[in-house]
């Protein structure tokens, strides 16, 4: 177990600089999660944490060490690939053995790691097997083993699951957060997919373009998104965005949407006129049929029930919203509806630096 | 029905050819092997002899000798040809100013005509004149005389085959290196793997089908080597570099004695498909069933 300190990294290829500045602080025993949209540097950062590429600027501690140019095999990290890279000439038990091997360990003490790791991942009857005989599921599982025999101060893992069919990510992914639970090591887990990072993680970098955007606890980024792209990257389906001004109507405060929409804001310091942008979560607009609970009249596009909730798609002046409702709603398409949006749940941000108000 | 018809007619030509070049050939030096004959003897005609061909293999004491020096000689070039190939494969993995250059030249001596490597090697080996008794006298003080010490004769004749031959291997070797996935070695560097470790554990088990197919191939050509030693040597002094296919050249041909050069020949086969087999049954069939 060990804390890990990500200070001011910044990762060149030649000419093209990938990474700007970058400063994550990772506490022990921590689950951290990189979120970001594909190409943003999330592998590259865990590549230089685990000393697979090199560090163009700042510096990463694991421990309290710098281990800048300090090579992988000496960090005391494991890492799990999105291949899984498993060694397709050995067997399982051999796949998951190899790191103590590695390290000169007798024998007997690596046939009992081996052992209790196997029946931690439930692959006990799998350790004769070659990779190339193994599910998706259990390469992964066979690439965790790997990863908890040398009981390493850092886990890295680079979107493990997302190889896997979409039941089966369901699945991993709880069993990986229970081994946190259960190993209580460091962990950084890289992924693109904002779901992952809202179940498992203790704390979520949100990075984008090898910057990071914010930094917070999964609810808390939800609750409270610093900027327009952690909002609308967090939470799914994704929020509703409204370009527009602050208005004043009755000795209220209001926002005027350019499409001509007028919506109830929260409490806000922004001058009448100040450009904005207005953010509410489908999940947080409530539907009255006719309207006697107030609310916005808009006109229904489409309805996708899913069982659970309802997700209803309609048009309110020029902008298309998106609601969900636990209800089951019957409404037409074309037909008119309201949307009740409670103004606690708006999020406002500046139009032009897009942060938070 | 046509289809498959259509498939023979194509394959035709090549199994033709195959026939009369592979199989008949194959065949009729097993027959002559069964056979006195020699066009110049008292009679020329082919006479059957039952297995006495192969008999006086067993007691050819010329023959024995050869098979050791062959042996020798086929040990040193394709263990040096593998690990020399081996490094250069992974230097050619490297980016430096070049490359390209350098791996194009490099293979240079593989599209040469054996009898020409023979004579360049004859012409840079002939004391006085050629250039490596030279730098062997100023580097080492030694007096290298290929035509009167059985070491260096010897010795160029296995330096010979590695220049020849060592790009062959580098080619296939770096055909296989560059196929390899990297994630293994990323992973095997973080699982605490040292370079000698990821060499033992990792490289040399995924490269070695290419590696056992690259020895096979090395193995039987080095095995009938002819031309260029001949060139060189003639297979002197004495009978030192006298390998098997020369030989069988100086049996068959200078002394036109068809039958025996056959029996022989049979031999030889037949012992390259043992020593085959051998590396087979101890380098990828375990692989194999282990994994079946
Ligand atoms: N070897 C490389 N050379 C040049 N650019 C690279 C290299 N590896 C990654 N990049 C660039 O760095 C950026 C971040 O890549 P990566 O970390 O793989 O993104 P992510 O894992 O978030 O999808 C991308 O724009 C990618 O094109
Ligand atoms: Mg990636």
């Amino acid at each position: 177990m060990a804390n890990v300190k990500i200070d001011n990294v910044v990762k060149r290829y030649g000419a093209v600089q990938v990474m700007h500045g970058v400063n994550v602080d990772i506490e022990h025993g921590e689950f951290v999660v990189l979120v970001g949209p594909s190409g943003c540097g999330k592998s590259t950062l865990l590549r230089m944490l685990a000393g697979l590429e090199e560090i163009s600027d700042g510096t990463i501690s694991i421990g309290d060490k710098v281990v800048n140019g300090v090579s992988p095999k000496d960090r005391d990290i494991s890492m799990v690939f999105q291949s899984y890279a498993l060694y397709p000439h050995k067997t399982v038990a051999e796949n998951i053995g190899f790191p103590l091997k590695m390290a000169k360990r007798p024998k007997a003490e690596i046939d009992e790691k081996v052992t209790r790791a196997a029946k931690i991942l439930d692959l006990a009857h799998l350790l004769d097997r070659f990779p190339k005989q193994l599910s998706g599921g259990q390469r992964q599982r066979v690439a965790m083993g790997r990863a908890i025999v040398r009981d390493p101060q850092v886990f890295l893992f680079d979107e493990p699951l997302s190889n896997l069919d979409a039941k089966l990510r369901v699945t991993m992914r709880v069993e990986i957060k229970e081994l946190h639970q259960r190993l209580k090591t460091t962990i950084v887990y890289v992924t693109h997919d904002q779901i992952e990072a809202m179940t498992m993680a203790d704390k979520i970098v949100v990075m984008r373009d090898g910057r990071v955007e914010q930094i917070g606890a999964p609810l808390d980024l939800y609750d409270r998104p610093g900027n327009v792209f952690v909002a609308g990257f967090i939470g799914s389906p994704s929020m509703n965005f409204l370009r527009g001004k602050i208005a004043s109507a009755d000795g209220a405060k209001q926002f005027a949407s350019d499409s001509g929409l007028r919506l109830p804001l929260p409490d806000t310091g922004a001058p009448d006129g100040a450009e904005v942008i207005y953010g509410i979560r489908p999940e947080h607009i409530g539907v009255s049929a006719d309207g006697t609970a107030g609310g916005v009249p808009v006109n229904v596009v489409v309805v996708e029930p899913t069982g659970s909730e309802t997700q209803i798609f309609a048009k309110a002046g020029g902008d298309v919203i998106d609601a969900i409702v636990k209800d089951r709603i019957r409404a037409a398409p074309g037909s008119q509806i309201h949307f009740v949006i409670d103004p606690a749940n708006v999020h406002l941000f500046d139009a032009k630096t897009e942060q938070r108000i | 029905m046509h289809s498959n018809r259509l498939g023979w007619l194509l394959l035709a030509p090549t199994m033709i050819i195959l026939f009369f070049f592979g199989v008949v050939p194959f065949f009729y030096v097993i027959w002559v092997s069964f056979h006195q004959w020699n066009p110049f003897a008292a009679n020329p005609n082919m006479v059957f002899n039952w297995a006495s061909n192969y008999r006086q293999v067993v007691f050819d004491a010329q023959l024995m000798a050869s098979l050791g020096v062959t042996f020798a000689f086929v040990f040193f070039a394709v263990v040096s040809e593998l690990i020399l190939g081996y490094l250069l494969a992974q230097a050619f993995m490297k980016d430096f100013p070049g490359k390209a250059f350098f791996r194009t030249i490099h293979t240079l001596p593989l599209i040469m005509a054996p009898i020409i490597v023979g004579s360049i090697w004859k012409l840079m080996t002939t004391p006085s004149i050629g250039i490596i008794p030279s730098l062997v006298q100023s580097w080492f003080g030694l007096d290298l005389n290929i035509g009167q010490s059985a070491l260096a004769a010897f010795t160029v004749t296995v330096v010979m085959d590695i220049w020849h031959w060592t790009p062959l291997v580098t080619l296939s070797l770096i055909a296989a290196l560059v196929s390899l996935p990297p994630d293994p070695f990323e992973q095997a560097q973080i699982d605490g793997a040292n370079k000698r470790q990821i060499f033992w554990h990792i490289t040399l088990p995924m490269i070695a089908p290419a590696v056992v197919a690259t020895v096979f191939i090395r193995l039987m050509d080095a095995l009938r080597t002819v031309d260029e030693v001949l060139m060189l040597t003639g297979g002197g002094p004495g009978s030192a570099t006298r390998y098997i296919g020369v030989h069988i050249f100086k049996e068959v041909f200078p002394r036109t004695n068809y039958g025996y050069g056959s029996a022989i020949s049979v031999v030889v086969l037949y012992m390259t498909i043992v020593i085959c087999w051998l590396l087979y049954v101890g380098l990828i069939a375990p692989r194999n069933t282990k994994k079946g």
